[in-house]
């Protein structure tokens, strides 16, 4: 109550009405700034691990010796499969595992995406633990092509070693099931769909032999020829589907056994020269933000890890002196520690920042950089709230706003009732309104109409054939960006809104955006921020209708300047959301990297028919109509 | 007679889009049935299935942890088809309910007691929404809409409270008695809008007819006629089961909160990390709670009865065992009725986004929880706690505007002035 | 198809030799595949019940004749298991899963008592005593995991008054079985594991075994005109061992890799090389004997066994006849073959050590194992800590006849199914499959759901059994201290009707356990809940109330809080302290 009070203290003070844009603007520049400081060693900490049954590293290790004869000889069977047909690769190899005195089973998959045709097939091994009762499993992955599709042949024929080595241990706890995938991304997908009975059958065939619930996951991907080669580092990638990552005590067990057991070093994040330095690690750190943003499957470990199975992929990288065993050996001590797990791996965080290998930030220190970004959309939209409140030329706080008084009824006109039935806007929906306040139908109509507008582009992307997505795009990117224009011009022609409504339509189109992104902050903190930064210019921007009141000018212009040019300024602003337009930051980006735009759509689709990626729909039901309707309402300023 | 036009197009549109979610998307009512924010333990359509699997299997429902809705509920539904295999009817039944409850609505916003009841005259009260505007915030509430997908009982228990405020808001006794003890067989905490709704048909019947009977008498005769109609209900119920089994698995569990499946409540997290030794202390307590809102309102309002009723709603929505949005959204329809307040109220915005963003962060926390396994369970427990408190703050400005409103037309120099409490 | 008849005829003369002798042993090894052997071990006492009835005990156990009489138990079976039965590889059951148990421990009994009330007082006394005679915490069986089944089970013995016994069953899904078991249970043996065929228990080997389960069955059976009853207990130890680990000295158990010149490669491949090597497979039986697989030689027999007749035979080996068995003892043994040569018995020396040898040797001809009746796999589909769905899949291997079975589920209460959602499916015919049913749905804290399903299945086809359940969220103190791990579900028992088996002793299949992982609260932070929950009523309680009490004046006519808010709050302060000085 006292709090309130003195709020309600404050509100005469006509400073607060100007203040909002000075707000928001200060709340960008702190998050990401906030995020520019995380990795110096004040805000960052050294990783550890939290899980005490892990014990990593604290076992011998016996994979040598006669081992690596077989794995050589395995290797060459691996090579000889490469030319020949899936059927008789996966009998091949199912062979091999039986030999091992292991149950084989495979598994057919085809999905169909943008047109292609993606089938293949998964053939895999259980082992059975001595000790264990079929209630718990852990996975040990080879995909036959790994992400850049080749094949992996050291990779598989460890797998091959592997399981006829762990079959004569006795202490395994957990059945250990040995998965040779048909391809890194979609074949683990089907599997581990098949494996919960989450699946259509039309696309893939059911398992034949289960065992318990799966705890952990490790891919190995070893593309080395028939003739070996020797790797210098590891590359531990983590990113799951969604950006979603798994248990920080996999990664560390990983990375502790690696380096501090085998000597091996460890990167991550494609960073494969990382001197402890403050760019090196602000460069890992926004590379692991990029691929949790985009939320691909980033190895055969990504699919996993939506089902609550940790899961990582080693990758050898480099010309170095460690060899297959000691990968192996590496493997070995990894499946030492999970296997001691008592429980199902929870201690540590799930949500993090990694910018070494032993460093990272937690999401309590991080997160607040992602909300500043979103909680920057609402401030605005509640100035802009107050200001359509006040819009109708009466010089008094609506008594709608938050901090506004119970005394500003001396006058009690009808902006205040517009101001009024808005604010029951979140509970009363359109239709209801429609029929007792116009002022409200037309903005709440807009933003609605543009939501859907977005299914519409998103349809098309997931459902084009892969020759005509090229083209789709680029059409797409014109209609687009012409598309606010027009609209304004219809809307100023037909329905010609009042400045009120503009201001509302912006106001909600921002509240919404902030709100989204707050959500989306917790699911897939990267993505919401990315989002967050381009689209924080649609903060600034206003309509610069003619009879703007002097509040409502965006800071950075004087008022007279304002009603001097307003054209030409609306122009500009129209332009500068034009390069905003997600579309055109997505061709930026591609060109960034020197990647196709078409090889990205394709990706994109297969991950909406085959990963359940969202990150399609984020873009087209948040980000695009946040845009339209910001470039909207500026564009409105040329017409009006 | 556009009025009555209106009317039926409102209503054709709302069933028409009730109907289209249903066959358009099939999977749609079992998915929102499994949410956690839409179907109780008390409530799930589900389990209702359930108990009424059991009950035409001959198998008591109630001799389980499962079904806890009354007993009457379960030969209604096993008349109807598997809703497995035909679900049309079951669906046609839920989208009558709220075509009935916005009809109640709307009748209650055409009687005036709203603003103008029989001892008070708001000073605003030419400052309203037309009955049709309220009828619509209602049908096209999206709570309301996916509440009717997920086929919880609670529409049922909102319908009747909604019949028996319209009834008591038209005087008619027998009816609105009847009503209210349908909704207090159903859900067990509506009987604690008796006082209030009681006055409301009292003032009713007197602005009526001017010839008032002593409130006394008025009030003896009715609190009879719930009793028998309640016992009346009660003594079928244990004619059909064959046993009184059943108010142990029904009132017993909503008083003991053995279920503690997760909810928008407060309650059932409070009572996951509750010592064992103070259990049953803390529930009596929270019970003491919710009641004790009742005789405040009705004394301090005794001039706006309704209000005082709507007020109960919004308090059950957060404070009983097992409340959803469906709770929540019957409060939410019932105020508009007071536009006349809205000027006076100072954190609707507020309270509005509040409520607003926790209904879109509370499902990515839950999904955090159970499914992703990333997040604890504090993280949903922290989205029901915001839930509840914009509830609440929406409760306590609506009351301070009411009670600003009576302090306007009691001294009319305080208009537009600053006022303390003291 | 030649060897596999004999296999049931021998096993009927396990079920003959019964009743004749007060005290009888016999172990049966049966090599299986992928180099695993089956070891059986076999002890029945008989006890007149007369004398028992005196408390009377020569070959029966004080120790657990006492519990029975003071328990009021007519009938017991108890069973301690560890692993799974693979039946794909190693066949039907030694016992057609009549002495098998599933994961855990599991126990069941038929108490007399004159009503239910009494039979589950009874009950939890047999527990106890029973938790304190073997080591096991078996006191956890209280009424959530304790059902009263209706079809699945079925008395072996001879009871006259069947009227007034109960029947209760109860499992721990999640018990570990080990050594502390293992000692009691030989401890009731007459010889104690000094002597005879139980010498060679030893805990070590016992549980390094891919699958062991320890079994204790107590039953009247009386003779043809219902005299002279005596009361039998039977104890058995079966496992299945891998001879390669087992045969891993004490000292030296870790499976290093062998060195390269022990490896037979396969010198066809065209890379082969002294550093690439394509291992071979072995197809010849590997070479074992008892005291490396046992890792302790059997100390002669027990002197309390027959010396002569069918309990004489107390070491059988069920090989083909080709196989090479060497016996060396120092003593003098009897060797006897039955079963057309594919069983061959040894009657065991006194006071002497007996071994019997197994070289290696390439095998031309190999046994026929029966195939299992039935098939039986139990998975959890769907993830996600909220709900779930069972799924049970039942294969019938025979072409020729459609077998019939009960199907019985014993669930924890917190894991509520939705019988409106069970359905049970048969891949060859659209008919339904269940027969009949019988639910008792748990109660929340205190009893479990106990579903029994009478089912049929056409010859070679598979019946899916699918329903959904929900899982409940528990207060923070119910919780196990490994409340991440998940719950164990007691795995399903199925008896099959028709074909049933010649004896009392019905057929059973089992599956295996279910882990059920839970919701969990966070643990921490019981306070911090408390407060805000607290905090979060007290606003609206405070708030409502405040404005219910108080009353409204104009703000100019209160001149100690003109603005309000802390500014007036403090101003009202000052002037109250000033007129203080002033008058003071």
């Amino acid at each position: 109550m006292a709090l309130i009070s003195t709020l309600l203290a404050l509100r005469r003070d006509p400073r607060i009405l100007k203040l909002p844009p000075y707000l928001s603007a200060l709340c960008i520049l702190v998050g990401v700034v906030w995020l520019l400081v995380l990795p110096l060693n004040e805000y960052s900490r050294n990783t550890y691990v939290s899980e005490n049954a892990l014990l990593p590293g604290q076992v011998h290790t016996y994979f040598t010796g006669s081992e690596h004869n077989i794995f050589r000889a395995y290797r060459h069977e691996v090579a000889a499969l490469v030319d020949t047909s899936v059927q008789e690769r996966t009998q091949r190899l199912g062979d091999i595992f039986r030999s091992s005195n292991l149950k084989v089973a495979t598994q057919k998959y085809e999905y169909h995406a943008s047109g292609r045709n993606i089938s293949n097939q998964n053939v895999y091994a259980i082992l059975h633990g001595p000790r264990a009762d079929a209630t718990e499993a852990i996975v040990l992955i080879g995909a036959w092509r790994n992400m850049a599709d080749e094949v992996n042949h050291s990779g598989v024929a460890l797998v091959l070693t592997l399981a006829r080595y762990f079959k004569r241990w006795s202490l395994w706890s957990k059945d250990i099931i040995f998965l040779v995938s048909g391809d890194s991304t979609s074949g683990p997908q089907a599997w581990v769909d098949a494996y919960h009975d989450s699946y259509s059958p039309a696309s893939i065939e059911p398992l034949s032999i289960k065992s318990g619930a799966l705890q952990g996951a490790v891919a190995i991907d070893y593309p080395a020829g028939p003739w070996g080669h020797r790797y210098d580092k590891l590359h531990v990638v983590y990113d799951g589907v969604n950006g979603q990552l798994p248990n920080l005590d996999l990664f560390n067990t990983a990375v502790s056994i690696a380096s501090g057991q085998m000597g091996i070093g460890c990167t991550l994040q494609r960073m494969w020269k990382h001197d402890d330095s403050y760019q090196e690690r602000l460069q890992t750190m926004l590379r692991g933000m990029i691929s949790q943003g985009l939320g691909h499957a980033s190895g055969p470990h990504s699919s996993f890890i939506p089902y609550h199975v940790d899961a990582i992929t080693l990758q050898t990288v480099g010309n170095g002196w460690h060899d297959e065993m000691s990968l192996g050996r590496t493997v070995e001590s990894l499946f030492r520690s999970l296997n001691n797990l008592l429980e199902h791996l929870h201690q540590s965080f799930f949500f993090y920042l990694l910018m070494q290998a032993n460093r990272f930030v937690s999401i309590g220190t991080y997160l607040p950089s992602a909300m500043l970004i979103a909680v920057n959309f609402t401030i605005t939209s509640i100035a802009l709230w107050v200001q359509s409140g006040r819009g109708v030329s009466t010089p008094n706080p609506a008594s709608a706003t938050p901090k506004a008084s119970p005394d500003s009824k001396t006058s009690k006109p009808d902006s205040m009732t517009a101001a009024e039935k808005s604010g029951a806007i979140a509970l009363i929906p359109t239709t209801s309104l429609a029929i007792t306040e116009r002022k409200l139908f037309l903005p709440l109509a807009f933003i609605l109409a543009s939501h859907f507008l977005g299914l519409l582009p998103l349809y098309i992307f997931n459902n084009t054939s892969e020759p005509y997505l090229g083209l789709a795009f680029n059409t797409i990117t014109a209609v687009t960006t012409s598309l606010p224009v027009l609209t304004a011009l219809l809307l100023s022609k037909f329905l010609c809104p009042t400045e009120q409504e503009t201001t509302l339509i912006q106001c909600f189109s921002l509240l919404l955006l902030g709100m989204y992104l707050s959500a989306l902050a917790t699911l897939n903190f990267s993505l919401s921020f990315l989002v967050g930064i381009f689209a924080s210019p649609l903060t600034f921007v206003r309509s610069l209708a003619p009879q703007t009141p002097p509040t409502t000018q965006s800071p950075q212009i004087p008022p007279s300047f304002v009603s001097k040019n307003r054209k030409s300024l609306s122009a500009t602003m129209v332009i500068l959301l034009v390069l905003l337009n997600p579309l055109v930051v997505i061709r930026a980006a591609t060109l960034y990297w020197g990647a196709t735009i078409v090889e990205v759509l394709v990706q994109a689709a297969e991950g909406w028919h085959v990963w359940g990626l969202w990150t399609q729909v984020v873009v087209w039901l948040v980000w695009w109509p946040a845009w339209f309707a910001g470039s909207v309402v500026v564009a409105g300023g040329l017409f009006a | 007679m556009a009025f009555d036009q209106q009317k039926v197009l409102l209503f054709g549109v709302a069933a028409a889009v009730r109907l289209l979610l249903f066959t358009a998307f099939p999977s749609l009512p079992n998915l929102l049935t499994g949410r956690v924010e839409i179907s109780t333990p008390v409530t799930s359509f589900k389990r209702l299935q359930e108990g009424v699997f059991l009950y035409t299997h001959n198998v008591s429902p109630y001799d389980g942890g499962v079904f806890h809705q009354a007993p009457l509920l379960l030969p209604l539904f096993s008349l109807l088809p598997n809703p497995a295999f035909h679900p049309f009817a079951t669906n046609l039944l839920y989208t009558v309910v709220d075509l009935l409850g916005a009809n109640a609505l709307m009748q209650i916003a055409e009687s005036w007691q709203s603003a103008a009841p029989r001892l008070f005259k708001s000073s605003r009260k030419d400052l309203r929404w037309s009955s049709i505007a309220i009828g619509a915030g209602f049908l096209f509430n999206p709570f309301t809409i996916t509440t009717c997908i997920a086929r919880p009982t609670s529409a049922l228990t909102n319908l009747f409270i909604l019949i028996s405020m319209a009834k008591a808001s038209q005087g008619a006794g027998a009816t609105f008695v009847l009503a209210l003890s349908f909704a207090s067989y159903l859900a067990m905490h509506p009987i604690l809008l008796f006082p209030p709704l009681l006055l409301l048909c009292y003032d009713a019947r007197a602005t009526k007819t001017k010839s008032t009977p002593p409130l006394l008498t008025f009030a003896v005769v009715h609190v009879l006629a719930l009793a028998a109609a309640l016992g009346g209900l009660l003594y079928l119920s244990a004619l059909l089961m064959g046993s009184w089994e059943f108010l142990a698995a029904t009132y017993g569990v909503r008083l003991l909160l053995p279920d503690l499946t997760p909810n928008v409540g407060l309650w059932w997290y409070f009572f996951t990390e509750m010592f064992d030794s103070f259990r049953e202390f803390f529930l009596g307590v929270f019970w003491l709670h919710v009641v004790s809102y009742v005789p405040g309102l009705t004394i301090r309002l005794r001039k706006q009865p309704l209000f005082v009723a709507t007020t109960l709603t919004g308090i059950f929505a957060v404070f009983t065992p097992y409340p959803s949005i469906a709770d929540g959204t019957l409060y939410l329809s019932l105020v508009p009725l007071f536009r006349h307040l809205f000027p006076l109220m100072r954190y609707t915005f507020l309270a509005s986004s509040t409520i607003l963003y926790a209904s879109f962060i509370g499902p990515a926390f839950y999904y955090l929880w159970i499914y992703a396994g990333s997040g604890n369970a504090n993280f949903f427990y922290a989205i029901t706690l915001v839930w509840s408190l914009g509830l609440s703050v929406i409760v306590g400005d609506s009351l301070y505007a009411a009670l600003r409103d009576e302090l306007d037309v009691e001294r009319p120099e305080l208009r537009g002035k600053e006022v303390k409490r003291i | 198809m030649r060897s596999f008849l004999p296999l049931l005829f021998f096993n009927y003369l396990i079920a003959f030799a019964s009743a004749a002798s007060d005290y009888y042993e016999r172990l049966l090894l049966r090599p299986l595949p992928r180099s695993a052997l089956l070891a059986s071990f076999n002890f029945r006492s008989n006890e007149s019940s007369a004398s028992f009835d005196q408390q009377h005990f020569r070959y029966f156990p004080r120790s657990l004749g006492q519990i029975l009489q003071h328990a009021g138990t007519k009938e017991l079976h108890l069973r301690f298991s560890l692993g799974r039965w693979d039946a794909e590889s190693w066949g039907q059951q030694p016992w057609d899963g009549a002495r098998e148990g599933g994961t855990g421990v599991e126990l069941w009994a038929w108490l007399e008592a004159l009503s239910e009330e009494e039979a589950f007082a009874r009950w939890l006394t047999l527990t106890n005593a029973l938790s304190g005679l073997f080591c096991a915490s078996l006191n956890f069986i209280d009424a959530t995991k304790t059902i009263r089944p209706v079809m699945s089970f079925q008395p072996e013995g001879d009871h006259h008054n069947s009227s007034s016994l109960h029947l209760l069953h109860g499992t721990l899904p999640h018990e570990v079985v080990c050594t502390e078991n293992l000692t009691p249970f030989l401890k009731l043996l007459p010889c104690k594991g000094k002597a005879g065929i139980s010498s060679l228990l030893d805990g070590h080997k016992l549980f390094d075994a891919s699958w062991q389960t320890m079994a204790i069955d107590v039953r009247p059976i009386c003779g043809q005109d219902g005299t002279h009853c005596v009361l039998e207990m039977e104890q058995t130890v079966d496992m299945v061992l891998d001879i390669d680990r087992s045969k891993r000295p004490r000292d030296n158990p870790i499976p290093r890799p062998l060195p390269i010149e022990e490896i037979a490669c396969d010198t066809s491949k065209h890379y082969n090389a002294e550093d690439t090597c394509y291992p071979l497979d072995k197809s010849a039986e590997p070479p074992w004997n008892l005291t490396d697989i046992f890792g302790r030689s059997l100390k002669g027999a027990c002197p309390l066994t027959d010396e002569d007749g069918e309990g004489a035979k107390t070491v059988c080996i069920n090989t083909p006849p080709e196989r090479i068995i060497q016996a060396n003892t120092t003593g003098q043994y009897v060797e006897t073959r039955l079963a057309s040569d594919t069983v061959r018995c040894y009657k065991l020396p006194t006071g002497a050590d007996f071994d019997i040898d197994l070289p290696e040797q390439q095998m031309t001809t190999g046994l026929v194992l029966a195939s299992p009746p039935l098939f039986a796999a139990r998975s959890i589909n769907g993830h996600g800590q909220e709900r779930g769905s069972i799924q049970a899949v039942i294969r019938n291997p025979s072409f020729t006849d459609s077998v019939e079975f009960v199907y019985l589920e014993s669930l924890p209460w917190f894991m509520k199914p939705y019988l409106h959602t069970l359905q049970a499916r048969v891949d060859t015919s659209p008919s339904n499959p269940i027969k009949e049913t019988y639910y008792r749905p748990a109660v929340d804290r205190h009893r479990g759901t106990h579903l029994e399903l009478c089912m049929a299945i056409p010859p070679a086809s598979t019946l899916t059994l699918t329903y959904d359940f929900e899982k409940a969220i528990l207060r923070y103190t119910e919780y196990p201290p490994d409340a991440n791990r998940g719950f164990d579900v007691a795995p399903a028992v199925i008896r099959l009707l028709s074909p049933g088996s010649s004896g009392k002793q019905g057929v059973y299949v089992r599956t295996t356990s279910l882990l059920l992982p839970l919701p969990t609260p966070d643990f921490s932070m019981p306070y911090n809940v408390i407060i805000l929950t607290s905090t979060v009523m007290a606003l609206g309680f405070g708030n409502i109330f405040n404005l219910l009490v108080r009353r409204f004046v104009g703000a100019d006519e209160v001149q100690t809080m003109g603005a309000g808010g802390l500014q007036g709050v403090l101003r009202g302060r000052i002037t109250r302290l000033r007129a203080k000085f002033t008058t003071g």
